[in-house]
């Protein structure tokens, strides 16, 4: 960008939505870069302790946990995604999008209700003891390993990967299919030699978004009692009490994270098949017999396992717990939880429309400014909570004057002990999910009837209530719920950032699962569950409209 | 007089290292009703884009009606120019019914006057019984005619026409030609149009253009250049 570009876009484009735009990229900025700072800091005796001792092994388990998450995410997700595409068996409708629910259940409930029913009184155990007169030995069953974590996350997130793959299958790849069926190939090799192939980047995407969620899972992890980069971070500043480490493991982390973005990006750039818009959907090739049971079984036992079993397991609990749970104690928590989440999205909503209006315009400085305030997608909710502890802390301590002046104490923790923390943690977090809704709408109506407007004498705000507004009514609201719903999962980020005495649904969930107490549990994950659901349907509805 | 003044225009989208238009200069009188001819891509909608502020020039001066609204040291903002625009797909807003999409236009109108200036455009345009019509159930042919409307409701000094025929049918194309020329004279409307089909502006404009010739020759066909160049 040039002196000259810059002053026409000071004169053609600047106002006052470019200003709240910087002012919200600068607070989502703020804690990431407080973090990425603490690396040219000196650091401490406690960390060389850390490095020598602890980093080695708790980046193998990290890296061993990606690798075979993402391969077996990857192998599950494309092959189910393939097989509900291009072929029609008993129940394809249903798994099109029964598959999605594992999706609806946070890894860390599934790895309780897991972990709980394979036990020595858990419902597997007891039924062979007692029914079949058969000792299981337990070693078989036990989950709380590295393979019982990555058994989890497979199950639990591979949908992301089968979301994306079924979707480019079924739109974009029949000419590619049908000229290969035409060629003479069979089936095995069409899908070796054609499906894999041009899968890749919607493989590659889909397995990027689970290996983040492996990476940032603090849940899971630590109720198993596997050390992890995040679960160090958390060791650190709240066992040995060492901000600083923990900030720069953060750093560390954050830094490996950001360089997967590129690499992934890099890896992508030159690889973009240009696939044509117009193709047609896939013809679906019916079959029977063998192969129709082979592969019912198939789908059937990845949706019992990811979806069917662990609810049933938890409704048979919410069943033994309900009358303990259910009362006035569980509604405040209800009602604090939505409160929080509904803040949380309305901000988020507020600067997604306001950032993605002034994004619109594609100049250079507006590709920046979305990238800067997306920026925390990428980035594990235990990072940007340490970061935003870290700012908040030294924010208090700098207006300490100030709050003296105001007789508030000496040194009160103001800040950092209010809501605001967890609020604006959220937002840094799932600002991404709410920009991308917005500017999803934005793209599908067009710079035309903005354009139109302004000729007819409206300013840029009047047209965005007039016009721009009603017509992303619906954007906004699927931007809602989906925000919404990540908000009400998030685990590391509320476990890190409430109040004291303030519980969410998943801080409360785990709260229980880690005292031992997984009956009473039950109840606020299958609220979770629900509300999850609620935005699995959403993408459905979203996801016809657009094949309309 | 002159309603509009291009001195010296010169314009290139971010990036490009060839300028779409370069040192373009070009005059309308009041009444005039200007065609301008090019290939796609020769710069035609952006040069109303430049005229009507969507577009910020690299170089150059335009002057509407008298006052300057883009030069050296200003840029005025496309609300505030006085010009109308009808957009090659229309643009009517979906959510909002004919006559909202007409009023839209006429809130610097007292409120009196702002229905009866709505009537009066529909009664121009022959639409009177539409106006509670929402854009997708109009023709194509009607969508066009309340865009007209539209554009010339607030009474602009200046209307720009970007390809307004592209989206009709072949076979009515005839009769709404000669329908807006007539429209256009009967409101007295000082016009530029930009299309791509000489018959438009065989049939419609007083004087025309033709875009994307190498600079200084006359001939009919279109260089291979893309530089723009006004050629009376």
């Amino acid at each position: 960008m040039n002196t000259e570009s810059v002053k026409h876009f000071f004169r053609k484009d600047f106002n006052g939505w470019w200003l709240v735009s910087l002012i919200g990229a600068a607070i989502i900025l703020l804690p990431i870069l407080f973090i990425f700072f603490s690396i040219f800091q000196e650091p401490n005796e406690n960390w060389f302790q850390i490095r020598e001792y602890l980093l080695k092994n708790y980046a193998a388990n990290s890296i061993i946990l990606v690798v075979l998450t993402g391969l077996f995410t990857a192998i599950l997700g494309v092959s189910l995604a393939w097989l509900v595409a291009a072929y029609d068996f008993p129940l394809r409708r249903f798994f099109s999008w029964g598959l999605i629910l594992p999706l609806a259940i946070p890894p860390y409930i599934a790895a309780y209700t897991y972990r709980t029913m394979l036990s020595y009184t858990g419902v597997v155990q007891v039924t062979l003891r007692n029914k079949f007169d058969y000792q299981i030995n337990p070693e078989w069953l036990s989950i709380s390993s590295l393979r019982g974590a990555v058994f989890i996350f497979t199950i639990f997130l591979f949908p992301y990967v089968y979301i994306i793959c079924r979707a480019f299958l079924e739109n974009q790849s029949s000419s590619f299919l049908e000229n290969a069926r035409l060629l003479g190939r069979k089936p095995f090799s069409i899908f070796v030699r054609i499906v894999l192939p041009l899968s890749r980047p919607a493989i590659v995407a889909g397995a990027v978004l689970v290996i983040y969620e492996v990476l940032s899972d603090y849940g899971v992890t630590s109720y198993f009692g596997i050390h992890t980069i995040t679960t160090a971070i958390f060791q650190t500043w709240f066992g040995m009490y060492d901000a600083d480490s923990a900030m720069r493991l953060a750093a560390w982390l954050m830094v490996v994270i950001v360089g997967l973005f590129f690499i992934e990006k890099l890896l992508r750039q030159g690889r973009r098949y240009n696939i044509s818009s117009k193709s047609r959907p896939l013809v679906r090739k019916k079959i029977k017999g063998l192969q129709a049971a082979a592969v019912f079984s198939y789908c059937s036992a990845i949706f019992l396992l990811g979806f069917f079993i662990p609810v049933v397991q938890l409704l048979a609990w919410t069943r033994l717990t309900f009358a303990k749970v259910w009362n006035d104690t569980f509604f405040t928590l209800l009602k604090q939880t939505v409160f929080v989440g509904m803040i949380s999205t309305l901000l988020i909503l507020l600067f997604a429309v306001i950032i993605a209006n002034v994004t619109r315009s594609h100049s250079n400085g507006a590709y920046i400014l979305s990238k800067l305030a997306t920026a925390g997608y990428s980035i594990p909710g235990a990072i940007i909570a340490i970061g935003i502890l870290a700012l908040f802390i030294e924010l208090d301590s700098l207006l300490a004057p100030f709050y003296a002046y105001m007789g508030w104490g000496k040194a009160p923790l103001i800040l950092s002990l209010s809501l605001g923390m967890l609020v604006i943690g959220y937002t840094i977090r799932f600002m991404a999910t709410g920009y991308n809704a917005v500017e999803i709408g934005f793209e599908k109506i067009g710079p035309k009837y903005t354009e139109a407007s302004r000729m007819l004498g409206f300013g840029v705000t009047k047209t965005f209530f007039k016009v721009d507004l009603p017509l992303i009514k619906g954007a906004l609201f699927s931007g809602f719920i989906l925000t919404f719903v990540e908000i009400i999962k998030e685990l590391p980020l509320a476990l890190l950032l409430r109040p004291f005495n303030f519980d969410t649904l998943a801080t409360k969930t785990y709260q229980y699962a880690k005292d031992e107490m997984i009956h009473e549990a039950a109840i606020p994950s299958l609220m979770i569950i629900l509300i999850s659901v609620l935005s699995v349907a959403v993408f459905q509805m979203i996801d016809k409209k657009v094949k309309k | 007089m002159n309603i509009l003044t291009i001195q010296n225009l010169t314009f290139s989208f971010p990036k490009a290292r060839v300028p779409v238009i370069e040192n373009f200069s070009f005059k309308v009188d009041e009444g005039e009703i200007v065609g301008i001819l090019g290939q796609s891509g020769s710069g035609k909608s952006t040069l109303l884009r430049l005229i009507s502020g969507l577009e910020i020039p690299r170089s150059g001066r335009i002057e509407i009606a008298g006052t300057e609204a883009a030069g050296e040291k200003t840029f005025v903002q496309p609300e505030d120019r006085g010009v109308g625009m009808v957009f090659q797909d229309y643009a009517l807003f979906p959510h909002m019914s004919v006559k909202d999409n007409l009023l839209f236009g006429l809130s610097r109108l007292p409120r009196k006057e702002r229905y009866p200036r709505v009537r009066e455009m529909l009664e121009l345009v022959q639409m009177t019984d539409y106006e509670k019509r929402y854009p997708h159930e109009l023709s194509g042919g009607q969508q066009q005619r309340i865009a007209l409307a539209r554009a010339l409701a607030p009474k602009p000094k200046l209307l720009l026409m970007d390809e307004p025929f592209s989206n009709l049918d072949a076979n009515l194309k005839g009769s709404i030609r000669d329908e807006l020329l007539m429209i256009l004279k009967k409101a007295n409307m000082t016009c530029i149009m930009v299309t791509h089909d000489k018959e438009d502006v065989e049939a419609i404009c007083g004087r025309s253009n033709v875009f994307g010739k190498a600079e200084g020759t006359a001939c009919e066909t279109p260089g291979k250049e893309s530089k723009l160049t006004f050629v009376r």
